[in-house]
């Protein structure tokens, strides 16, 4: 695949982490502002689940060294601890890669709860390692119920932008 | 268990690259190995997000700073266009104010050369420059809208003096002969001495060529030439300009240059005296 596909794809895992950190500011500061007393319960993972699409979409186009790179960059663009994406991207690069044909056949619902339990597993994991007084099942399930919601319009979003760029 | 789908997936590169993320996950989250560089990329991040607002907020500026500099252009260009729309308004004003001052002071003028005589102010119809600079021919035509009775010969004044006369009138134009003209010969008298001066052909010049007596009188350069009234188309004793120089032609004859004080180039009104 063309370096300008890869940069495309990059971008739009990129503006998926960084639709993530706006929305947890967001959160955060209504948070702090209103709702105090209620547990933090919003976590989304746009830029996981745009990774998970393209590796479903166009799987023999990224490989492990591909998915490696970007969670490296994604590291080391939004700080988080080096290693934490590019462990979490090459392995759900690996499990797309293995079950894509069965995925193919899979509903949209079927999709739906995969992709948003990946998502969880992902959620929980950051929440283990970076943050293990904060980690809640009601944080979790609301993540899986969240990410399950913007798994359809992230899944048609990029297949237009995959029809229309590349 | 085989596979339901036709896919060749190896699994080594993917647990090396789990492998080696692992390991980096591990020492950075435990011994902070990799905080410096993550420390550099977060600083190149923060540089450039500055960089993007700074030069976001210079180009704010700047497009803010354009913007008003063409409402300023705008506003100004547009007092200027008033400002020179008044002074236009005024100095029209002015000049009509300026021209019928002139003609009051040339009619008050006319009453006082003309003695009993009425006098009529009439503007310049044309004036045949290019012939007064360098011919011999030198009329001028004024404008007689009113249908005045003006006669042939009749003075034609401006400021203290005259300047010529009446010689012609054709349809509401009415022609007149300038002293300079070479065909116009005007009686003159100069300290007591008569003579006839004529046009030289040049602006603002005749001549007169005197005889003998004139060589024993005191006559000099700059001294008053007046109307001696003698042809009885101009009233005596008003001044039409001053001897500019004195030739000697022949042992019994001289020339005199006269210099006229009226100049026709200065003026845009006439006075005319009738009824003589």
């Amino acid at each position: 695949m063309k370096f300008t596909s890869h940069l495309f794809i990059f971008v739009t895992i990129f503006s998926g982490f960084w639709l993530d950190s706006l929305i947890a500011e967001f959160n955060i500061r209504t948070y702090i502002a209103a709702l105090e007393s209620l547990p933090y319960l919003v976590e989304t993972s746009l830029g996981f689940l745009i990774l998970c699409y393209w590796i479903y979409a166009i799987p023999e186009k990224i490989q492990s060294s591909a998915a490696f790179c970007y969670g490296l960059l994604v590291d080391l663009c939004f700080g988080s601890a080096i290693g934490f994406n590019m462990l979490f991207f090459s392995g759900i690069s690996y499990v797309i890669h293995v079950y894509v044909f069965r995925f193919r056949i899979f509903s949209y619902l079927q999709l739906i709860i995969f992709f948003a339990g990946s998502s969880m597993f992902y959620v929980a994991c950051k929440y283990l390692i970076f943050s293990p007084e904060n980690y809640s099942y009601l944080l979790l399930l609301c993540s899986f119920l969240i990410n399950g919601l913007l798994w359809l319009p992230i899944y048609f979003c990029m297949r237009s932008l995959r029809r229309s760029f590349l | 268990m085989a596979r339901t789908t036709p896919t060749h997936t190896p699994a080594l590169k993917y647990i090396l690259a789990c492998l080696v993320s692992m390991a980096l996950l591990f020492s950075d989250v435990n011994y902070q190995t990799l905080s410096p560089l993550r420390g550099s990329v977060q600083a190149v991040g923060i540089y450039s997000q500055l960089f993007f607002a700074t030069t976001v907020s210079r180009f704010l500026e700047f497009t803010s700073a354009y913007e008003n500099q063409r409402t300023l252009t705008r506003l100004n260009n547009q007092l200027r266009d008033e400002l020179q729309e008044i002074d236009s308004k005024l100095f029209l004003q002015k000049q009509s104010q300026l021209i019928t001052k002139d003609m009051i002071d040339l009619q008050d003028r006319l009453q006082i050369l003309g003695d009993q005589r009425d006098g009529k102010v009439l503007k310049i119809a044309s004036f045949g420059l290019q012939d007064y600079l360098c011919c011999s021919r030198h009329i001028l035509h004024l404008q007689n809208p009113l249908q005045f009775a003006i006669l042939m010969h009749q003075p034609v004044a401006v400021d203290k003096t005259f300047i010529g006369q009446t010689s012609k009138t054709h349809l509401n134009l009415i022609e007149v002969t300038l002293f300079s003209d070479s065909s116009h010969i005007l009686p003159v008298k100069i300290d007591g001495l008569h003579c006839n001066a004529r046009g030289a052909g040049k602006p603002r010049l005749v001549r007169c060529l005197a005889s003998e007596e004139f060589k024993m009188s005191d006559i000099q350069e700059g001294s008053l030439v007046l109307t001696s009234g003698l042809g009885g188309v101009f009233p005596k004793d008003v001044i039409i300009g001053k001897v500019l120089s004195i030739y000697e032609i022949s042992n019994n004859e001289l020339r005199i240059d006269i210099a006229l004080d009226g100049n026709p180039l200065d003026h845009n009104y006439f006075g005319i005296l009738s009824g003589s």
